[in-house]
């Protein structure tokens, strides 16, 4: 036996389910979605983009995802920063405080904001208490609550991708800036930040990618009034049981989302060399 | 270094990092709350305590079969998953093989692509080719979107190997096999390892494929979870829910203990 053949007796299981069971599967829906009563056609896409109710699905899809992602970033940022920079072992704390919530079933942390939002829950009560809101005041059913359950949700993704380019800084260079006389405030944004850069794109992209593409978590939190794209595809599948329609639904969400990766992978290639 | 951070900086970034440490473990400490309470209703803070719901967990059929159902699913994926995802990781980090750049792409991209678009899609061909979907129908889509893991864990640790240790055993005389198996193998195995436990977590606790792959009678725990949900969540949900966190923490212990945590944190 050679060498090649070892190698490809390797793969060779890996590679059939991939092709198999991946990729045969997403040209099925592909084909799907153009799929009429006779032949080819493009109305299932039409019927979407000629609906305004639909369009309003995909603007609150993208609108939310881009709300998500940016709290994400501001509160990911400095928590990568702090996480970065505390001994090892409390490091190791704050790494499991992150991952816990993130290896934790997306319906059960889903749950915990049901409860701690409901009417009767913690944080209205709180904010009741506080005179900040009125007595009928609920979160339940909103897109604030789609918000901060996905916020929850996501957050471990953004600060785990840019504690791995922080850690990665020359810490010299940050001793330099301050020994030239930068404030702390000054070094974290002429230096710091711009070298998170690739770190928090990567994050964004992961955070935008799961939140427009999630409807566990909106379903339960935001009910069945605020849809989301996923949400949507989820009720073409289970309850109109229009699959060509959820097909089609699918390939818009795919299409998105690769126009929005398109740009980093040419960025990224190019300076990887 | 950290030097010259004014105090009310060090005291913000503390308080920054206990709120942030609230938001992201409320939503936990707030089930397991509920789930001792002895209240009928769904009530935080709690009221008494009491096992009851834990009891009417354990005596439920319900979900005890979806419990019984997600084992099964996530320990054939985790086998199936180590199986396949260590073999190709092996040949993929040799990069021997022609396109092996591409083929790593290919391996890695169920993690890129939104599992609801292939979760659909494999229902679509399942239906169009087998019929009603299966225990089977799960545990071949949770392998395809665990074996990434494996993949990468696997990769991770064989990056840091000796690659003259496989060398040498070919001088002294080793067969093929004997090196995959006492010298390549043995250099995997903390990446197995870790790659094994994340797969068993993905596959248990995973909803998506599970929401869109069912038929009455063959609902995975967190599908059993969410119906409730939606429908009429009591308290024995927050039992069944904590003894999910429960399971998480212990594989995290495990593979912390096991492998330490720090290496696989930013993979």
């Amino acid at each position: 036996m050679t060498d090649r053949a070892e190698n490809s007796l390797l793969i060779l299981p890996g590679l059939l389910l991939l092709v198999l069971a991946f990729f045969v599967p997403i040209a099925q829906m592909l084909m799907l979605s153009v799929s009429g009563e006779n032949g080819l056609t493009l109305a299932h896409f039409t019927r979407f983009l000629s609906d305004p109710y639909y369009l309003n699905v995909l603007w609150r899809t993208v609108r939310l995802s881009a709300i998500i992602t940016l709290i994400c970033a501001l509160i990911g940022f400095p928590m990568a920063y702090i996480m970065a920079h505390v001994s090892p072992k409390l490091r190791l704390w704050l790494v499991i405080m992150v991952i816990l919530p993130l290896m934790t079933s997306v319906v059960v942390r889903t749950f915990g904001w049901m409860v701690l939002l409901s009417r009767s829950g913690l944080v209205p009560e709180v904010l009741r208490d506080l005179g900040l809101v009125g007595r009928n005041f609920s979160l339940m059913q909103t897109e604030t609550a789609i918000v901060i359950g996905m916020v929850q949700v996501l957050l471990p993704f953004m600060t785990l991708s840019i504690l791995g380019v922080i850690t990665r800084i020359d810490s010299r260079l940050e001793e330099a800036a301050r020994t030239m006389g930068c404030s702390f405030l000054k070094t974290l944004r002429t230096v710091v930040l711009p070298l998170s850069v690739p770190g928090i794109v990567a994050g964004s992209l992961l955070v935008f990618t799961l939140s427009a593409s999630s409807f566990v978590t909106p379903n339960l939190l935001g009910g069945a009034r605020i849809q989301v794209l996923a949400a949507s595809i989820y009720r073409s599948v289970t309850q109109t049981l229009d699959w060509p329609f959820a097909a089609a639904q699918a390939v818009i969400l795919f299409l998105g989302i690769i126009v929005l990766l398109m740009p980093y992978a040419r960025l990224s290639g190019r300076s990887n060399g | 270094m950290v030097r010259a951070v004014s105090t009310p900086l060090r005291i913000g970034a503390v308080a920054f990092v206990v709120l942030t440490g609230i938001f992201l473990l409320a939503p936990l400490v707030v089930i397991v709350g509920v789930s001792v309470s002895e209240s009928q209703f769904i009530s935080f803070p709690p009221t008494g305590f009491s096992l009851r719901w834990y009891e009417a967990v354990l005596s439920s059929d319900a979900y005890l079969n979806a419990a019984w159902i997600s084992i099964q699913v996530a320990l054939l994926v985790t086998v199936t998953s180590c199986l396949v995802g260590g073999a190709a990781a092996i040949a993929l980090h040799r990069r021997k093989l022609p396109f092996s750049g591409l083929l790593s792409t290919l391996f890695l991209s169920p993690l890129v692509l939104p599992t609801i678009i292939y979760a659909i899609g494999m229902l679509m061909l399942w239906s169009a080719i087998f019929g009603p979907v299966s225990v089977l129908t799960l545990w071949v889509s949770h392998t395809i979107i665990t074996t990434p893991y494996v993949i990468r864990t696997t990769l991770a640790v064989l990056s840091e190997s000796n690659p003259f240790l496989e060398e040498a055993a070919q001088t002294m005389g080793a067969s093929r096999f004997q090196r995959l198996r006492l010298v390549v193998l043995p250099q995997c195995l903390p990446g197995l390892a870790a790659g094994t436990f994340f797969a068993f977590n993905i596959s248990f606790d995973e909803a998506v494929l599970a929401l869109f792959l069912r038929k009455p009678g063959m609902t995975t725990l967190p599908v059993q979870i969410y119906g409730q949900l939606e429908f009429s969540p009591d308290p024995s949900v927050a039992a069944v829910s904590s003894i999910m966190i429960g399971l998480t923490v212990l594989l995290i212990f495990v593979i912390d203990r096991m492998l330490g945590l720090h290496r696989f944190a930013s993979t």
